[in-house]
């Protein structure tokens, strides 16, 4: 098997250009959507590290395909924000079916290990700034290259959410105060930007100069820029530091500072609770299709059935948000 | 109750602690994550059995005095008093039913969550 994909990837490599060795594959996750593959590539002129991103081939409507992910993360670092660079890409099966590699980019993605081991701490004091210049960076992206991304309107994102946390029949009051709450509020002001969709500890590589790259980019779509702001700032991914709203790290203030050091648009604190509150809902619902994926599926799965448990989690953090000053 | 010490509590609690102590640092890395995950799930099921019973009834009295009718006192109608707007966003004593019934879930799924520990003070 591995040998197999070991002549595969030198085949790509070879016709992108690169003639060379591959050795020491290694997988790095078993994503369900997603295969990750670690690997060294050594040609005349050195080794280097490479990932290899390769998707199921099938379209699903709520990622893009690798091989269209990779041509954003193209574009997107063309633009400047920090992310990994692509080396090649496969659409073919002879190939590797629908597929990219990138260069590795050294540095840390746990999240724990980011937000407390020593090396990290003067990272930690810059992150919060860095990640909004990139986001901003990522939201000036020309929409008009990304003909085959989808666009998803806010308002079809909460009716897509409420049907399917509707179709658990599992009656959550809060959820259904969040929905109405939400229901309620204008989202036309910000015009249509090149959204991440999962922006948040976990999908940053982090280095001790702060950020390097922003991985996982399969979530992307066309939509309001303020998702990936109010998904940052969710209390879900503070891993217990709640004090600091970015990701348990950086204050909102400082982030967008960073983002204004980009972008002429002007965003507040409270617009950017309304996404909090957005976000901890649609990381409730998340919770809960993984939960009755679990209890309607085949598979035991103790990992997925302790998630239906953190459902009241999202709930007591949108009762903090709404009615008694949560940030 | 027909059933003797221990009570259901008290045994899951045993299998609990068996786990942590005895079973969990010996497993390779994947297992461990799991396990660790499986004594989680117990510790809920504990806390459930122990408090599970007052904390409904206490929730239902919330209910009760929130929606009036006992009949119409569950979740599932408040669910949709809300979503109808029978019962109105701006209802204060909707908030606060809101609020205590899910530091009420809290206590039993995870007491330890910042948010929930921070609305304890």
């Amino acid at each position: 098997m591995s040998k197999e994909l070991q002549i595969k990837l030198e085949n790509l490599l070879l016709k992108n250009g690169q003639e060379g060795k591959v050795s020491n594959l290694e997988p790095l996750t078993g994503g369900a959507s997603a295969e990750t593959w670690k690997f060294s590539f050594s040609t005349k002129k050195g080794s280097k590290n490479l990932i290899l991103r390769k998707g199921s081939g099938k379209k699903s409507p709520l990622a893009v395909l690798k091989s269209e992910e990779a041509v954003i993360q193209q574009k997107v670092r063309e633009s400047g924000a920090p992310v990994a660079e692509i080396v090649a890409i496969s659409k073919d099966e002879a190939d590797l079916g629908d597929a990219y590699l990138m260069k590795l980019v050294p540095g840390e993605s746990i999240a724990r290990k980011i937000l407390r081991d020593q090396k990290f701490k003067s990272a930690r004091e810059k992150l919060a700034f860095q990640c909004g210049k990139a986001l901003a960076t990522i939201h000036s992206v020309p929409i008009e290259d990304f003909k085959q991304v989808p666009k998803k309107s806010i308002r079809e994102e909460l009716n897509r959410l409420y049907t399917t946390y509707k179709s658990f029949e599992q009656p959550l009051p809060v959820f259904e105060y969040a929905f109405k709450w939400l229901g309620d509020k204008d989202f036309s002001s910000r015009k249509d930007s090149l959204v991440h969709g999962d922006f948040r500890l976990g999908n940053l590589i982090v280095d001790e100069k702060g950020l390097a790259a922003v991985i996982d980019w399969e979530m992307v779509s066309i939509g309001n820029p303020l998702l990936d702001i109010g998904w940052m700032c969710v209390n879900s991914w503070r891993f217990g530091l709640s004090e600091k709203v970015v990701g348990g790290f950086g204050d909102l203030e400082e982030l967008l500072a960073g983002y204004g050091s980009v972008s002429k648009e002007e965003i507040s604190v409270e617009e950017v609770k309304i996404w909090q509150v957005l976000g901890s809902l649609r990381w409730g619902v998340i919770c809960l299709i993984q939960a009755y994926s679990h209890l309607q599926g085949e598979v035991n799965s103790v990992e997925k059935a302790a998630i239906g448990r953190r459902v009241s989690e999202t709930e007591i953090d949108i009762v903090d948000l709404l009615f008694l000053g949560g940030k | 109750m027909i059933f003797d010490r221990p009570t259901s509590a008290e045994l899951v609690e045993a299998v609990a602690i068996f786990l942590e102590e005895k079973i969990k640092d010996n497993l390779p890395n994947h297992l461990a994550f799991n396990t660790q995950i499986a004594i989680n799930i117990l510790n809920i099921v504990k806390r459930e059995l122990e408090q599970g019973d007052k904390l409904s009834e206490d929730s239902k009295e919330i209910l009760i005095n929130l929606m009036g009718d006992s009949k119409k006192a569950n979740i599932k109608q408040l669910a949709e008093s809300v979503s109808t707007g029978d019962i109105e966003l701006e209802n204060k004593e909707l908030q606060k039913a809101l609020i205590e019934i899910t530091k009420k879930k809290l206590s039993v799924d995870n007491p330890r969550y910042s948010t929930y520990k921070k609305l304890l003070k």
